[in-house]
C-alpha cells in the first residue's frame, strides 16, 4: 500500500502546502493509497504507517531562492529533532528499528520563504496540480 | 567571573538557555534560565470577539492546546453566567485527561527516559530516543502506543489531534457516540498495563539517581494546585490550595476568578518568562511549584484505586510530609498517567457522559471572566475582559511553566552549585543543568507567548562578564 502523508498549518500561507495537495487528491478516490493529513509529524504517526511499502511526505520547504521550485527527497533534514515535531527521516527510522518496516519514501517539497499568506495563487495551485498529477500516475 | 552558557536548553518544549555565573574562585554564584521566545497573545487577541478566543488561545501550543481550550472556555462560561450540562462537562474532562494523558508520556518517553535508562553522564550522542529504540525497543514502542492512546481520544471527542475544536463555551460540541466510547474502553487494560510498567521501570531504577535525586531543584517551597473540597486529586473543577513545604495549607478555597488578589506577576529584564509569586509572601520569597509534584503533594487522594496505592507509596518517600525534590516530578506524572486512563474509563461509564444534552448556549452576561484549569505541567489561568458587544479589551494569562519560573531558576542554581566546576566543566554536569529543567516539563512555546528559532545554549561567565564557554545545541 502507498501511503500520502501531506502536513502544514492551514493558517500560515504556503506552508498548507502539504495538506492542500491531500485535499486535491481525496477527491479522486485512489484505489491503493491511504491519505493523511497533519498539522505536523508526531511519533504516533508510525502507527498509521505499518502497513505501507510505500510513503511520500509532502510539506513546503523553506527557501528563499527557489519560490514554487519542486524537489524531491531533501536530504538535508535532519534525524534528530524529536520534540512535538518530527522530520520523515525519523519516522522511516523508527518503523526500521520499531516494527522492522522498511518502507520506499520520497519527500515531495515546494520551496518557498512566505509562512504567513500565499503569495501567487495562480503559481501555487499549479504547484499542487503538479504533484497530485505526478502521484495520480502511480496509483497502482 | 566566568559564564558558562547553555544554548540551546534540549529535550524541552520551545526555546531557552541557561546562563552559569562564575565567581573568583570558578564556583557557581549564580545560574539563570532565560527564555528567548516572545508570542504576544495577550495583546493581538484584544479587539478580537469572545467567541474566537478558544481557537486563537489553543494556537499558543502543538502540545498542549486543549489546556488553552478548556481554560479558554471556561472564561466565556463566566462572560456568559452558563453552566455547561453535564455531559458537557464530562466530555471536556475526558479530552482534558487525554491531553495530560499524551503529553506526560511525552515527557518520560520520549524526552526523559534517556537519562534514566543511559544515566545523566553517558555519551550525549546516546542520551536520545534514537538510542533507545535500538536499545530498549518495546518501551518506545510503549510510548508510541500511550500517546497515540491519548492523542486519538482528542481526535476523536475533540475533532482534531491538535487544536482541536470540540470543546466550545457552553460545553462540547457533540455528544459520545456509543461506538467511540467502546472502543476507547476497549483499550484501557492495554494502556494500563503500559503506563504500571513505566512506573515500575522507575521506581526500580531510583537507587542509581540519590544525588540527582537531592540535588534536583530539592528545597522547601510552596505548592499550589486546584483541589476539591475532600482534597481529591482534580483537573478541571474546584478551587485553589496553597500548601507550605511542611505541609500546612496556608490558603484554601480560593475562587479561580480571585487568583489576583493571591498571585503576583512579576517581570525579570533577562527572560520573557513571567515570574508569579504568592502576593503574601511577596517577590521573590513568595515561590510557589505547580504541576504533578504539587498536585500530588496538596491532594490526600486520587480517588481511583491504582493511583491512590502509588500515592500512598509516593507520599510515604518523605513521611507523609509534601515531596520537596523535583526530581519526583517524574515519579509523579507517572503516576497521573495511571490516573487518567483510570478516571478516563470512570467517565465514560457515567451514564450522564452519554447523555445528548451537551451544550448550553447564551450571550454576553458579564464583562469578565477567568477560567482555570490543570494543565500537564500546572495551574492555567485565562482571564478575558470584553465590552456589552463581546468584544475582548483585556487578556491576562498565566501559564503553568509560568508559575514555575522561580523554582526553574533556583533550580538551576542548585544543581550547577553541585556539579559545575570551572576546573573541570564535564559535559555530563551541564546535561544536569538541562534535567532539572527537565523535571518540571517546561512548556515554553506556551508560556511566553515567539518566534523561534529551533531549540535550546549553555553560557558560562567569568568574574569580568567575560563568556568563557558556549555549549550551543542547535
Amino acid at each position: 500500500m502507498r501511503v500520502v502523508v501531506g502536513y502544514g498549518n492551514e493558517l500560515r500561507g504556503e506552508d498548507a502546502f502539504g495538506v492542500d495537495v491531500i485535499k486535491e487528491l481525496e477527491k479522486f478516490h485512489l484505489k491503493n493509497t491511504k491519505l493523511i493529513s497533519a498539522f505536523q509529524l508526531t511519533p504516533e504517526i508510525v502507527l498509521e504507517l505499518l502497513e505501507a511499502d510505500e510513503i511520500i511526505f509532502i510539506d513546503a520547504c523553506n527557501n528563499e531562492k527557489n519560490h514554487y521550485a519542486l524537489a524531491c527527497s531533501l536530504s538535508e533534514q535532519s534525524r534528530f529533532n524529536l520534540s512535538h515535531h518530527i522530520s520523515p527521516k525519523t519516522i522511516v527510522a523508527m518503523l526500521e528499528s520499531l516494527y522492522e518496516k522498511h518502507p520506499n519514501f520520497f519527500i515531495y517539497s515546494m520551496m518557498t520563504d512566505s509562512f504567513s499568506k500565499i503569495i501567487e495563487f495562480k503559481k501555487y495551485e499549479e504547484c499542487v496540480d503538479a504533484v497530485v498529477k505526478e502521484l495520480l500516475k502511480n496509483d497502482y | 567571573m566566568k559564564t558558562i552558557v547553555i544554548d540551546p536548553v534540549t529535550r524541552i518544549e520551545g526555546h531557552a538557555k541557561i546562563t552559569i555565573s562564575l565567581n573568583e574562585e570558578g564556583k557557581v554564584d549564580d545560574a539563570k534560565i532565560h527564555v528567548t521566545q516572545y508570542r504576544g497573545f495577550e495583546k493581538f487577541c484584544e479587539g478580537r470577539m469572545y467567541s474566537e478566543m478558544p481557537a486563537l488561545t489553543a494556537r499558543t501550543c502543538g502540545i498542549c492546546p486543549v489546556s488553552h481550550v478548556i481554560a479558554s472556555t471556561k472564561a466565556i462560561d463566566e462572560i456568559l453566567a452558563i453552566t455547561p450540562p453535564q455531559a458537557g462537562i464530562n466530555i471536556r474532562k475526558i479530552i482534558n485527561l487525554a491531553q495530560i494523558l499524551q503529553s506526560h508520556t511525552l515527557n518520560f518517553f520520549h524526552l526523559s527516559s534517556p537519562d534514566f535508562i543511559y544515566g545523566f553522564d553517558a555519551p550525549k550522542e546516546d542520551r536520545n530516543i534514537f538510542k533507545m529504540m535500538q536499545t530498549h525497543p518495546q518501551m518506545a514502542r510503549d510510548g508510541i502506543k500511550l500517546r497515540a492512546f491519548g492523542q486519538k481520544i482528542i481526535e476523536e471527542l475533540g475533532g482534531k489531534r491538535i487544536h482541536p475544536t470540540g470543546v466550545v463555551p457552553g460545553g462540547a460540541a457533540h455528544k459520545i457516540e456509543l461506538s467511540q466510547k467502546e472502543i476507547i474502553l476497549a483499550q484501557i487494560p492495554d494502556m494500563l498495563k503500559i503506563a504500571q510498567g513505566a512506573l515500575e521501570f522507575f521506581k526500580t531504577n531510583l537507587h542509581k539517581f540519590q544525588k540527582e535525586i537531592d540535588s534536583f531543584a530539592a528545597f522547601p517551597s510552596l505548592f499550589m494546585a486546584l483541589t476539591n473540597k475532600d482534597k481529591t486529586l482534580e483537573h478541571y473543577n474546584g478551587t485553589l490550595c496553597f500548601m507550605d513545604s511542611d505541609g500546612n495549607i496556608i490558603k484554601d478555597a480560593i475562587e479561580p476568578r480571585d487568583y489576583k488578589e493571591f498571585i503576583g506577576e512579576a517581570v525579570e529584564e533577562d527572560s520573557y518568562l513571567k515570574s508569579p509569586y504568592y502576593k503574601p509572601l511577596g517577590y521573590p520569597q513568595g515561590m510557589y511549584r505547580v504541576g504533578p509534584l504539587a498536585r500530588l503533594n496538596i491532594a490526600s487522594t486520587c480517588g481511583t484505586p491504582l493511583a491512590d496505592e502509588e500515592l500512598k507509596k509516593f507520599k510515604a518517600l518523605h513521611g507523609g510530609k509534601p515531596v520537596l525534590n523535583s526530581f519526583y516530578y517524574h515519579y509523579a506524572r507517572l503516576i497521573e498517567i495511571i490516573y487518567t486512563i483510570e478516571k478516563i474509563e470512570e467517565l465514560l461509564n457515567d451514564e450522564e457522559t452519554m447523555s445528548e444534552n451537551v451544550k448550553a448556549t447564551s450571550s454576553v452576561s458579564k464583562t469578565k471572566g477567568v477560567g482555570c484549569s490543570e494543565a500537564p505541567r500546572g495551574t492555567l489561568f485565562h482571564e478575558y475582559h470584553v465590552t456589552k458587544e463581546g468584544v475582548i479589551t483585556g487578556v491576562n494569562l498565566i501559564i503553568a511553566t509560568g508559575n514555575n519560573n522561580l523554582a526553574m531558576n533556583a533550580g538551576v542554581k542548585q544543581v550547577a552549585q553541585a556539579f559545575v566546576d570551572s576546573k573541570n566543566i564535564t559535559d555530563g554536569a551541564l546535561n544536569r543543568v538541562e534535567a532539572v529543567i527537565r523535571c518540571f516539563d517546561p512548556c515554553l512555546s506556551c508560556s511566553t507567548h515567539a518566534l523561534g528559532i529551533l531549540s535550546s545554549k549553555i553560557e558560562i561567565v567569568d568574574h569580568n562578564k567575560k563568556i568563557v564557554k558556549v555549549i550551543d545545541r542547535s
